[in-house]
């Protein structure tokens, strides 16, 4: 052990001070140690809120992705998983909030928090301000606006509707423009705006139902012909996106559409379908959702 | 200076005149550098490096200092991590040097492992201590050398290693069990 006195005291003290007045050091001014402080606090709070934003359009997400009709779009769940999840909002989820806790830990006393304190917090409060603004209807517009932009992702209703862009697999969506008078098919423009005429005389009072509001509809079905513009429909269900809990502040919505039919009493149909439907992938759990869910 | 006034009262003249800033050096020069010895500086002119350039950064960074954290605290922060720089910069291992502070150590080792051998019967050499001090991480050894060869308390611990209360519990008990794994009868398990 070394040995101290007031003269090494002296000695150390003496330097110190000579290096303080020979480099012309000053003690830094204090409004520096406090803007430093509210940046990391500030910076922190942003990147949390940032991933509460990502958490609301990870929300809009699940919300609009059903995977009931699963079975139906891909050959197994884990396929249908890999396109349907929000890997993107789920990851930028993770890294603000890491974002956040490095901001935090690095403020005057942020080390007094633990890693699992700072991080249930920055994700507490993420997923709270996160369903709020879902549930005011801004995760949609944040996953249209920011979705679009990153070449490995596509917002999750374009790639949805690109599944129902299929209908060498019996995958039709698009919107129903007319019905014929006689019921037995209706007009339908697809997502890329071609033009089919759908047989319906399959079709059950549940998907007439569908076919009756008008709208954005998925059909599960046969081609007629490979070439031919005439699809025949054995299940049709609504597809109506989901802003939010209470509706959308942020998104204007369509002006609503008259019925095509007043109701679907014209129309009671309790006879089997046809053996063209009974051959589709999955006949009986479609049914069963037609009849149930829908 | 009137040698009654508080460490605070100290900081608060010397940013009004850097000459009232000796009586803080000299207060604390002998325990940082019985501190930094403790940490494995074992050559007397690296040692009053780290302490001049701890006294000059404390000094440039008097401003930063809370109010609410004791003053030693903040000066051991500093010195700590002027330490772990110099170590770093020379890519060394810090080796802990023990000394007076090994008996309160051993003595919490055996009481919380047995309460029927007495102090007397301990026969460790500080060398086997220090073998046994190897198999710690650095962390685990800060906090040791601080609770029992500084006798500084968890809080103080926390703010001069930055890290949680919660953890310097941690890594105390986590400590103290890798070393009575290490240690031989009465201490290991």
């Amino acid at each position: 052990m070394m040995m101290h006195d007031d003269h090494k005291d002296d000695q150390l003290a003496q330097k110190v001070l000579e290096r303080i007045s020979g480099e012309h050091l000053v003690p830094r001014p204090r409004w520096e140690f406090i803007f430093k402080n509210y940046f990391f606090w500030i910076f922190g709070a942003f990147a949390v809120a940032l991933s509460a934003l990502a958490f609301s359009a990870m929300l809009f997400d699940i919300q609009n992705v059903d995977w009931r009709l699963s079975a139906a779009t891909h050959a197994n769940f884990l396929a249908f998983f890999l396109e349907a999840a929000p890997f993107l909002w789920a990851g930028a989820l993770i890294l603000f909030i890491l974002v956040g806790y490095v901001n935090v830990r690095r403020t005057a006393h942020g080390y007094r928090y633990s890693l699992a304190v700072i991080a249930l917090g920055a994700v507490l409060a993420s997923l709270v301000l996160g369903s709020a603004l879902y549930a005011s209807g801004l995760g949609g517009e944040i996953e249209e606006a920011i979705g679009d932009h990153p070449p490995f992702y596509r917002p999750i209703l374009v790639e949805e509707r690109s599944w129902w862009l299929a209908p060498e697999k019996g995958l039709l969506g698009g919107r129903v423009i007319s019905l014929a008078p006689d019921n037995t098919s209706f007009a339908l423009r697809d997502f890329k705006g071609h033009l089919w005429q759908v047989e319906a005389g399959d079709l059950r009072n549940t998907d007439f139902a569908a076919v009756l509001r008008g709208g954005i509809v998925r059909i599960v079905g046969v081609p007629v012909a490979a070439t031919s513009s005439t699809f025949h429909a054995c299940f049709v269900f609504p597809w109506e996106i989901r802003y939010g809990f209470f509706g959308n502040f942020f998104h204007t919505p369509s002006p609503p559409r008259p019925p095509l039919f007043a109701s679907t009493s014209e129309r009671s149909v309790t006879t089997p379908r046809s053996e063209i439907c009974k051959g589709i992938r999955p006949y009986r759990q479609l049914r069963s959702i037609d009849e149930t869910s829908f | 200076m009137p040698p009654e006034m508080t460490d605070e009262e100290i900081v608060r003249r010397t940013l009004l005149d850097k000459e009232a800033f000796t009586p803080l050096i000299e207060r604390y020069e002998a325990k940082l550098t019985r501190y930094l010895e403790r940490l494995g500086v074992g050559v007397h002119e690296d040692c009053e490096d780290i302490l001049q350039n701890a006294f000059i950064k404390a000094y440039r960074n008097l401003n930063s200092f809370d109010q609410t954290l004791a003053f030693s605290s903040w000066m051991y922060r500093i010195a700590h991590n002027e330490a772990m720089s110099f170590f770093r910069s020379r890519h060394a291992r810090p080796q802990v040097v023990l000394d007076e502070g090994s008996e309160t150590l051993l003595t919490e080792l055996r009481d919380e492992n047995s309460d029927t051998t007495h102090l007397a019967e301990l026969r460790l050499s500080r060398e086997e201590l220090a073998k046994a001090f190897t198999v710690l991480t650095p962390l685990q050894r800060d906090v040791l050398t601080l609770r029992f060869f500084e006798d500084r308390s968890y809080a103080e611990i926390s703010d001069i290693l930055e890290v949680p209360t919660g953890t310097v519990s941690t890594l105390l008990y986590r400590a103290k069990r890798a070393l009575r794994e290490a240690l031989p009868e009465p201490f290991s398990p």
